[in-house]
């Protein structure tokens, strides 16, 4: 069921209970809970957190708590499954779920008690209406009375013979309203992709209960609009509009005694709303290691080939800028090359073809010396939720994610963006090496790549968002590179070891590099078909579905599967 | 524990509370903290020169003014206008009277006072010298008695 006043019908209702915060493993939902979080201190709501990473830690973690709480808050993740049947609760529990994965599944937007949807509700989504998929079970009735009555045989036997006839034509129409519901839901759920993100929708909502939110609370602001961007999981022009509204709330927040005299203390956090550039992390980096580890820009100039970095060398001399002062860190650069940047990249940036540069997105600053955009935060703690550095058990990475968002543990978000850093130069090594030895193979309805055993850094990619973020890259670059018309429309499947000694592999689906902003990705249900039709040993842990783990030895049967399913 | 009645609390009226609630309040972000009076750039840089040019110590505007300041800047800078300039009003005058502090405790022992007198001093700069002037006198003394030579050579035990 749909919730359409967030704070009476939600809030309000777990203000004064006990609530479990079920948290998926992503970027979102970890600023999402940030959020919550912030709220439920300042409401004193006792709360426990549970970090889960896929469909069998949250049945565990169901289990393990159902018996202490009737509250459960699910954070994008759960909507696109039964939840009634998969967790099997209690009458009397009641679940909230802020979702962005699509398509929300027909039970949970039909019932009416039990779970409860937090979901902007003018967004494309497509539900069947309720008379084509669920049918009252009164027809059953009616053709066991036909059966039981009886009283003379000829009678009996006429009525035998009506009733037959009329328990076919039933049998027959309900076999075409099933099929018919079969291909509803089909297309329904054919394709996933993902709606408004989870911070948006608790921060819309969220800001009709609070007029003001602080520092913590308006970085997730921005997080989940730079998320958008970097990981490209929405709808373009959905983040143009959801970024405006955004954009209002926190102009609200700055303006608050800003006037000529009194103006506040350096201390305070101000968000600005500005055009920055589309280069990953290039504040906390220097310029030149920004520009060849970013995939827009490495993709555009082709910096895996040789021609490539002398368009790079060349596109930096037509900005004027030294290449000395481009190499080192971008906070020691030169005052005055540091004023004019944006715009002398922008003007060269056209002249090589990269039109898109430019950005609108937040940035924070605090202090004299913090200064964060929303994308670098948006990475550092991306890399630090999927360290593959073990310590302790294994929600420490997502606690510590998590810690890395309040102020006070700056230390931790500069692990977090030296982790980064390095991520993104493993990635953009590894495509690099894919384009030049050709490692992207075309299979027919897609494109498909593998990296072997011995890649250096393929223990980063065993982790799904990493791999992810590498097979976006690669796709963007490989579209670059390739002359193949057909080529550049075809989607990805990326595959990678995930543990040497049980022999898994990691493998992701994403959708085609187009310029509409429909991303819609039907591996899921390619991926589950496949696995069914060739009884292959597949996992569909994540909450993705276009993300499952296999065993290396049935990957080429898999594959085959998928060709034929999908040609 | 302690207990009492605050309030009525009306929207958009100010209401005076006691400071750990107003901080915690101001915490769950449920309110929006006034400053004092005397937490004003003018006010307080007047403050600060009369401290400097005069030799003993002059009153403060609140015997809790170190306190309230660190306080209030630390959770509501943004309720205060020109909080940077505060700060470094306040701590100048805080130094001057350390200093001045430091001065006369000097001149204390040096001439080997019995007592000395000090108006106007708060108690969180009383603490702050409190607990080193004392114990400093105590060996003082310990070792000034000690130096009278006779009565056998205890061992000194502290």
């Amino acid at each position: 069921m749909f919730i359409s006043d967030c704070r009476r019908e939600f809030y309000d209702v777990i203000v004064s209970q006990r609530v479990l915060l079920l948290v998926a493993s992503d970027v979102d939902a970890l600023c999402a809970c940030k959020i919550l979080q912030a709220l439920f201190q300042c409401d004193h709501v006792q709360y426990t957190l549970v970090p889960v990473s896929g469909w069998q830690e949250l049945e565990t973690a169901f289990l393990e708590h159902k018996d202490q709480f009737k509250y459960f808050v699910l954070i994008n993740c759960g909507a696109n499954v039964d939840l009634l049947e998969i967790l099997q609760p209690e009458e009397d529990t009641f679940f909230f779920v802020c979702d962005s994965h699509r398509p929300i599944n027909v039970v949970n937007v039909y019932n009416d008690t039990q779970i409860k949807l937090l979901v902007k509700q003018d967004d494309d989504l497509d539900v069947p209406a309720y008379d084509d998929i669920f049918r009252d079970e009164e027809d059953e009735e009616e053709d066991s009375e036909c059966d039981s009555d009886g009283s003379e045989p000829s009678e009996k036997r006429r009525r035998f013979e009506e009733g037959v006839i009329e328990r076919t034509m039933k049998r027959r129409q309900r076999r075409e309203w099933e099929a018919r519901r079969r291909e509803i839901i089909f297309d329904y759920e054919q394709y996933e992709y993902h709606g408004t993100s989870v911070i948006f929708m608790l921060l819309t909502g969220q800001c009709v209960i609070f007029r003001k939110h602080f520092c913590v609370l308006v970085i997730k602001y921005k997080n989940t609009q730079e998320e958008s961007e970097v990981t490209n999981l929405f709808l373009r022009m959905k983040y143009v509009t959801d970024i405006g509204i955004l954009q209002r709330h926190v102009s609200r927040h700055n303006h608050r005694n800003e006037d000529e005299e009194n103006s506040l203390s350096i201390d305070c956090m101000r968000i600005a709303f500005e055009y920055d550039l589309r280069l990953a992390l290039y504040q906390h980096w220097s310029l030149y290691e920004s520009l060849c580890n970013t995939s827009y820009t490495s993709a555009s100039l082709k910096l895996w080939s040789v021609q490539g970095q002398k368009r790079l060398q060349e596109f930096l001399a037509d900005m004027g800028l030294p290449l000395k002062q481009v190499k080192q860190k971008f906070n020691s650069m030169d005052m005055s090359l540091k004023e004019n940047l944006r715009e002398m990249i922008e003007e060269s940036a056209n002249k090589f073809g990269m039109k898109d540069l430019r950005v609108q997105t937040f940035s924070i600053h605090f202090g004299f010396k913090n200064k964060f955009s929303a994308s670098d935060i948006v990475y550092a703690t991306a890399s630090l939720m999927e360290n593959i550095e073990k310590e302790g058990p294994e929600t420490t990475n997502f606690i510590k994610a998590l810690d890395s968002l309040s102020r006070g543990n700056l230390d931790k978000l500069h692990q977090g963006l030296d982790l980064a850093k390095k991520q993104l130069r493993a990635i953009q090594q590894t495509v690099a090496s894919c384009i030049c030895t050709n490692l992207v193979i075309s299979q027919g309805p897609f494109l498909y790549c593998s990296l072997m055993e011995g890649t250096p850094d393929v223990k980063l990619f065993s982790k799904p968002v990493s791999l992810c973020l590498l097979s976006k890259y690669l796709l963007k670059s490989f579209v670059c590179s390739t002359k193949n018309k057909r080529c550049k429309l075809l989607p990805l499947i990326m595959a990678a070891p995930m543990d040497v000694e049980q022999g898994t592999v990691i493998m992701v689906g994403i959708p085609p590099e187009t310029e509409s902003s429909d991303k819609k990705n039907f591996f899921g249900r390619a991926f589950e078909k496949a696995a069914d039709s060739t009884n292959s040993r597949t996992l569909h842990n994540h909450f993705d579905m276009s993300i499952i783990e296999l065993k290396t030895e049935d990957r080429s049967k898999f594959l085959d599967a998928l060709i034929s399913l999908l040609s | 524990l302690f207990q009492g009645d605050l309030g009525p609390f009306n929207p958009g009226l100010p209401v005076e509370v006691p400071v750990w609630l107003a901080i915690n309040l101001k915490q769950r972000q449920k309110c929006r903290l006034i400053p004092p009076e005397w937490m004003d750039v003018e006010k307080l840089e007047e403050i600060r020169d009369q401290e400097r040019k005069e030799d003993t110590f002059t009153p403060m505007p609140s015997p809790y003014y170190m306190e309230l300041t660190k306080l209030l800047l630390n959770y509501a800078s943004d309720n205060i206008p020109k909080a940077d300039e505060i700060r470094t009003l306040v701590k100048d005058t805080w130094d001057t009277r350390i200093a001045k502090l430091r001065l006369s405790a000097d001149s204390f022992v040096r001439r080997q006072e019995a007592h000395a007198k000090l108006d106007n001093l708060t108690l969180m700069e009383i603490n702050t010298t409190g607990t080193f002037l004392t114990q400093a006198l105590d060996r003082m003394y310990k070792l000034r008695t000690n130096l009278q030579p006779g009565e056998g050579a205890h061992s000194q035990d502290f």
